[in-house]
Formats: C-alpha cells, structure tokens, sequence
C-alpha cells in the first residue's frame, strides 16, 4: 500500500461480479441462443438446426392448433396451479407466521421443506402410485362407496393438476410466511383498536403489507409452473398435455432444435404476458378501494 | 393491597354511568400458572389522567392491554362508561391505544393513518378531510399530511399515533409507555403537551409507564403496581410524601433505608436502634400495620431530607446549623464522603457508613441545593443528620431490585488505603 491513510479498495459492484458473470454466461447467452435458433429452420434429417436463413416461419409453425391447444391447456394448468397453491397455501402460512406458538413457528418451517428431501421425480412417481386405477386411493375410494369402477384420474390434466399443486406448494408457503410473518402483531392490533373487525384489518392492513411476498409466492410457483415437463410427463401421460413436454420433445426426440427454440421463446412471452396482465388486473381491481383510502391534505393550513 | 383514597371512592358512584369512565373489578389474568394481574380493582374517574407505574412485568401492561380488549381477564370484570366490555373485541370498545411503537401503518401516509379509524365508522369523506386537518393540526403535524411515516423522527411518529387515536374521540385514551423511545428532552416536551391536551379535551387518560418522573408530572393519581396488583393509589403528592410502603418508597425518588429494631415508642415518634445510630421517626407509613417494641422495621429518609456537614475533632457539628439531628444523637449517622456528583440543580453526595471493621457498610445518598451545597471533598469525614419529619417507618419487607437499588459502598478492600488518597469518585446515576 502506497498511503495507508486512503487504502486502495476494489469498487463495490465487483461484489455482484460473480453473479453477474454467471447469468451472463448460463442464463443471457442461452436464451440468446435460443431466441437466434428460433428464426432459424432445420436442415435436414441430420441436422439440429440452421440459421443461413432467416425466418418468422417456425414461429407460425409454432402456432399450429395442436400446439395452440396445448398452449391453452398448460395456461390452465398454471393459472388453476397458482390459484390452488394461493387458497391452499395462504391460509396455512397464515396460520404459521401469526397465530402458531411462536416456539413451533421453526418446526413447522421444517416440516413444509420436508417433501425437497425427497427427488422431485420421486415424489412425482410416488402420486403415479396413488392415483393409478388400481392404487390405494381408487381402492379405499371404491371401499366406502364414494367411486364407482376403478378411479379414472392417472393420465388426465386433473392429475397433472394434483402433482403441480403438490410440488409447487412449499414455494408458495415459504414466502407467504415471510410475509405474514413480517406485518407484525402491533400493526393488526392498532387496525382493531381503530374499530376494524377481522376481515378488515385482513384486507386493508395484513394483505397489503404482506403483499412483495403475496407477488414473490405466486411468481415463484407460476413461472416454473409453466415450463414444468416433469409432472406433466408422469402423470398427464405422453400426450403432450403442457408446452414443456412439447419443447422438449422437438429438442430430444424431433431434433428441431429451430422450432423447439420458437416454441420456448412463444412461452417466455406467455408467461411475460400473462404477469402484465395479472397485474393490469389486479391494479383494476383494487383501484376503487384504494381510491376510497386515498387521502390527500395538501398544504394548506 | 390496593387502597383506594377519598377520590376513588367519592368518584366510585359517578363513575357508574358517566362516560370515559372505568371500572376494573377484581380482574385476574393468569398466564401458564403465573398470575400477570391479580385480583385488581380500580375505579378511574371520566376524564381524569391515571398512570399505572411499576417496573417491568408487574402487570400493568397486561392490565392496559385487558382495557384495550386484547387480553382477556381470567376472572372479574371491567366496565367502560358503565358497560361491562367482557368479551368485546377492541374494534367495539370505545377506546383508542396509543402503542409503544407507535405501529403507525407503513403503507399509508399520514393523512390516511390518521384518517383509518373514521373510515372504519364509515364517516363521509368531507368530515374524514377536516377531522383529519383538524386532528394534524392540534399535534402540530399538519405540513407532513401527505409524507409516509417512515419518513419521520420519532418523536413526529409519536404525535401521529396520538392523533391517530384521538381523531377518533374515544371516551378513553390508553397510552402504552408512549414516551419511552424519546430523549430525555423531547419526552419532557411531550410530557406538558399530553398533560395540556387531556385537560382540554377533558378524555379519560391511562397512561402506563415504568418511569415515575413521567407519572408524577401528569398524572392525576397514580397506581404503584406490584406484582400484579396495585400497592398504592393516590396523588403524586401522596405518593412521594406518604408511601404506603417500603416497596412505593423505594420505586418513587430516591430513598435512603435504614433496618433496625424498634426500641421505643413515644408520643408523636417511634424510636429504632439501627446499626448505625438511633433513629427517631414521626411517621409511619399507612400501609404499616403497628409496630411493636422488638420489631424489625425500616426507615426510609430522602437524600433532599439529609443535611451533611464536615465531622470535625470529636463535638459534632451542632452549632453549625447544618445539624438537625436530635440532642441525644439520634438521627445523626457519622461516615466517610465516597463520592460527589454534580446533578445540576442538586449535588449528591455518597456517603459511606460505619462498619470500620467491615460489616454493616451501608452507603447514604444525600442531595443537598446546589447554592447551600456545602464544599467537601471525597474522603472526608462527615456527619449527616435529619429531622423526625422526614423519616417514615416501614415493616421489614424484601425489596426487589426493580423497586429499590442499593447505593453502592466501597469494597473492603478499596477502603483500607489511608483515606488521605481520595477513593475514585463514584459515579452515581440517577437509577430511578
């Protein structure tokens, strides 16, 4: 060190180089190359794919009624998906973050990990069991009479359904929890102390607060939700049921790496639409009530 | 015990039926097996300034928070305005908190947190607008409306939560140590501004707090609670110059005790043989049962009633007026200056007592006017004497640490170097 009264130092950002480094590498480069492929074509039967000529074909291509169908159906199952994980999940975070014993609060964190220690494909395999015809839920079902015939569920979108909810639910809880977690107990005491009854002080003070966790939560089941092939393979069957299984299959099996790409960006602008959307819609939708919070003095005394 | 003065009881008919006032009727609130309120009563007058002041978990927040309606009693029952509340959530009592941190709502700005509660009675908006105004203004706030409450000091939040709760115009006000995050200076501020606002809005005011300069300088009575129950209820008058206790001599000011055994009892004194000297006192304290010869009891004299004066060859100082102890030596304690503190208005002496060979060290606080302080210096030898009239008697009762602390006194083995070297001077705070 030349002058050790001002110690040389490296600039602050070079703490987020390795971050940065990383998804530029893993993540910008990828999807670059992947949205170039997609206005490429395929070769030949040999062939993966070509760029020599430049096109929006694939992306037509990409748009056929088959694919639109799937298109449709995988929406449905990301939307119906983060619904259920949301209804589902809210109410035991709540639960959790505000009215368990404080003591227990780690335990039960604990316990809503405990399906990771367990291989996503596993687990998966494992409602393949359950939900088959034959398997203990069809049997028990059939026993006290509630199902006639063997239960008919394994293979339909119902099941991939069941699996999604399944898998995705921790990511929704764990930031749910946090959520609550952080409104604090003085917050809703003072709500209620101001003259709102429960649902009020739900509504208008614990929702809001907890509201970047509401948005992470739903982001965080919803994004991979529909890009999931996984689920959607072992129990929706090879049909084909979400985009997922589709781009992968034009990847590994069709060698259309040119339209697999198109297909993939297709879904990174549903999803990118889809959240605007969301957002649009729940702007909308709350703007009467916010407007009847609003209220400005302004200066004037 | 729970004594309940004239007011209390003069008051206990109206408070019946006029609003503002409450009620607490034997409550009880236990949690696991230990009891956080115990069998409490007391009556508080429409519209007048109570504080309930003990150290922490001697259950006057619980008791506050039972008003409020966030606890639940185990057991009695508490009436608001003549209405029995049992089993009312807060949000139908007519009731406003002021909370300790203040739990103004982050999301909203200042306007709107003030303006939350009359939206909740579904108030039309153009009332909402000038109540709101209105309210800004009497706490002086009116410029930051529209700021979110992040962006304020402290004690600006301090005064939002309390137009936030008084834009409401409940017929009670709690205030849950509401000063304790400010400094020193800003809190005696707010201190006058919440006495002259309660005096003018004429609203019921609970106010909870473990500082007892805040209590004294508010309050219209003030409730010395004990674990759980409270220990004396009177005026601030009362209550410093007529503990009932040793526990609310200890809590409220600074006291010197002194133990012993009770000697004689004559007309208009008690006398007690303490390991220090006899002591003469003229009162004992209410909540003191009668004290027979051969007793243990306390005394409890305040360091503003002590007079000090150098001890100097053998005669004590009795013709330097500085002496008031009595002609046969009683209350005139001989000891060594420890230490000397500048409080401003005040100087505080520590001084250590007797013990030469080391046992019954006890040290003595004496405060003396700054003008008539006398000039001593650490190590010298001194007398310090009082008069009956400030000594009060009290059974012998464990103190806890939260009520009384001991001054400290030199450790054997500090003292024993020859008291030519002046010992390090004491620092002494005022851990009331």
């Amino acid at each position: 060190m030349a002058s050790p009264s001002a110690p040389r130092r490296l600039p602050a950002p070079l703490l987020a180089f390795p971050a940065w480094a990383w998804l530029l590498f893993f993540f910008v480069a990828p999807v670059g190359m992947v949205l170039w492929f997609s206005f490429g074509y395929k070769p030949g039967i040999f062939g993966t794919h070509a760029n020599d000529v430049l096109s929006f074909d694939r992306y037509i291509e990409a748009l056929s009624p088959t694919f639109f169908a799937t298109f449709v159906n995988t929406l449905w199952v990301g939307l119906a998906g983060t619904a259920l994980c949301l209804v589902i999940g809210g109410p035991v975070a709540y639960w959790m973050a505000v009215k368990a014993p404080m003591n227990r609060r780690g335990l039960l964190l604990a316990l809503v990990m405990v399906p990771f220690w367990t291989n996503f494909l596993v687990r998966t395999i494992g409602w393949q069991v359950i939900l088959a015809p034959e398997g203990w839920l069809s049997t028990l079902l059939q026993a006290v009479g509630l199902q006639e015939g063997p239960l008919e569920l394994l293979y339909t979108r119902t099941a991939v359904l069941i699996g999604v909810v399944y898998n995705y639910l921790p990511l929704m809880i764990l930031p749910l929890f946090v959520a609550f977690d952080r409104v604090g107990g003085s917050l809703r005491e003072a709500s209620k102390d101001l003259g709102a009854n429960r649902i009020r002080t739900f509504t208008q003070v614990t929702v809001p607060l907890a509201q970047p966790g509401i948005v992470a939560g739903v982001l965080l089941v919803f994004i991979p939700l529909m890009g999931d092939y996984i689920t959607a393979t072992v129990l929706g069957g090879a049909k084909g049921n979400m985009i997922g299984q589709l781009v992968a299959s034009q990847f590994q099996t069709a060698q259309n790496w040119a339209l697999g790409s198109a297909m993939a960006v297709l879904l990174i602008l549903v999803i990118a639409l889809t959240v605007a959307a969301g957002a649009l819609l729940l702007w909308l939708l709350t703007w009467p009530a916010r407007s009847r919070r609003r209220l400005v003095l302004g200066d004037a005394s | 015990m729970t004594v309940l003065d004239d007011h209390a009881n003069a008051s206990a008919s109206r408070a019946q039926s006029s609003t503002g006032a409450i009620e607490l009727r034997g409550i009880s609130k236990f949690y696991g097996d230990t009891a956080a309120v115990n069998d409490l009563s007391l009556d508080i007058a429409a519209g007048e300034f109570i504080s309930l002041l003990g150290p922490s978990g001697c259950g006057k927040t619980t008791t506050l928070r039972m008003i409020a309606g966030f606890e639940h009693p185990d057991a009695g029952d508490i009436f608001i305005s003549g209405q029995s509340v049992l089993g009312q959530p807060p949000y139908r009592r007519n009731v406003n908190t002021v909370f300790q941190a203040y739990a103004l709502f982050p999301h909203m700005s200042i306007a709107e947190n003030v303006a939350y509660g009359l939206q909740q009675k579904r108030t039309p908006k153009a009332e909402i607008r000038e109540r709101v105004a209105e309210a800004l203004d009497m706490v002086q706030m009116r410029r930051f409306a529209d700021r979110k409450p992040t962006q304020l000091s402290g004690g600006q939040q301090q005064r939002i939560a309390l137009a936030r709760a008084l834009v409401n115009r409940p017929a009670v006000l709690l205030l849950d140590e509401p000063l304790g995050a400010l400094d020193r200076q800003l809190r005696e501020e707010m201190q006058l501004e919440l006495k002259l606002l309660q005096s003018r809005l004429g609203i019921t005011f609970v106010f909870v707090t473990h500082d007892q300069g805040e209590a004294l300088s508010m309050s219209d009575r003030i409730a010395i609670m004990r674990d759980g129950h409270i220990e004396q209820l009177a005026d601030a008058d009362t209550i410093y110059a007529a503990p009932a206790t040793a526990y609310v001599a200890g809590f409220v000011g600074q006291q010197n005790f002194l133990t012993g055994t009770i000697v004689g009892d004559e007309p208009g004194a008690t006398l007690l043989r303490s390991a220090h000297g006899l002591i003469r006192a003229a009162k004992i304290a209410s909540g003191t049962p009668r004290l027979r010869v051969g007793a243990a009891a306390q005394a409890a004299v305040r360091p503003e009633f002590v007079q000090i004066s150098a001890r100097t060859g053998g005669a004590h100082a009795a013709s330097t007026g500085a002496d008031v102890g009595g002609a046969d030596g009683s209350n005139r304690v001989a000891g060594t200056l420890i230490g000397v503190s500048h409080l401003g208005e005040t100087m505080q002496y520590l001084v250590q007592l007797g013990g030469g060979n080391g046992t019954d060290t006890q040290s003595l606080l004496v405060r003396r006017p700054t003008p008539e302080a006398p000039r001593l210096a650490i190590g010298d030898d001194v007398w310090c004497s009082w008069s009956p009239d400030s000594v009060i008697l009290f059974a012998a009762d464990e103190l806890p640490d939260s009520a009384h602390v001991e001054p400290p006194t030199l450790s054997p083995v500090l003292a024993t170097p020859a008291p030519a070297t002046p010992a390090p001077a004491t620092p002494l705070e005022d851990h009331s």
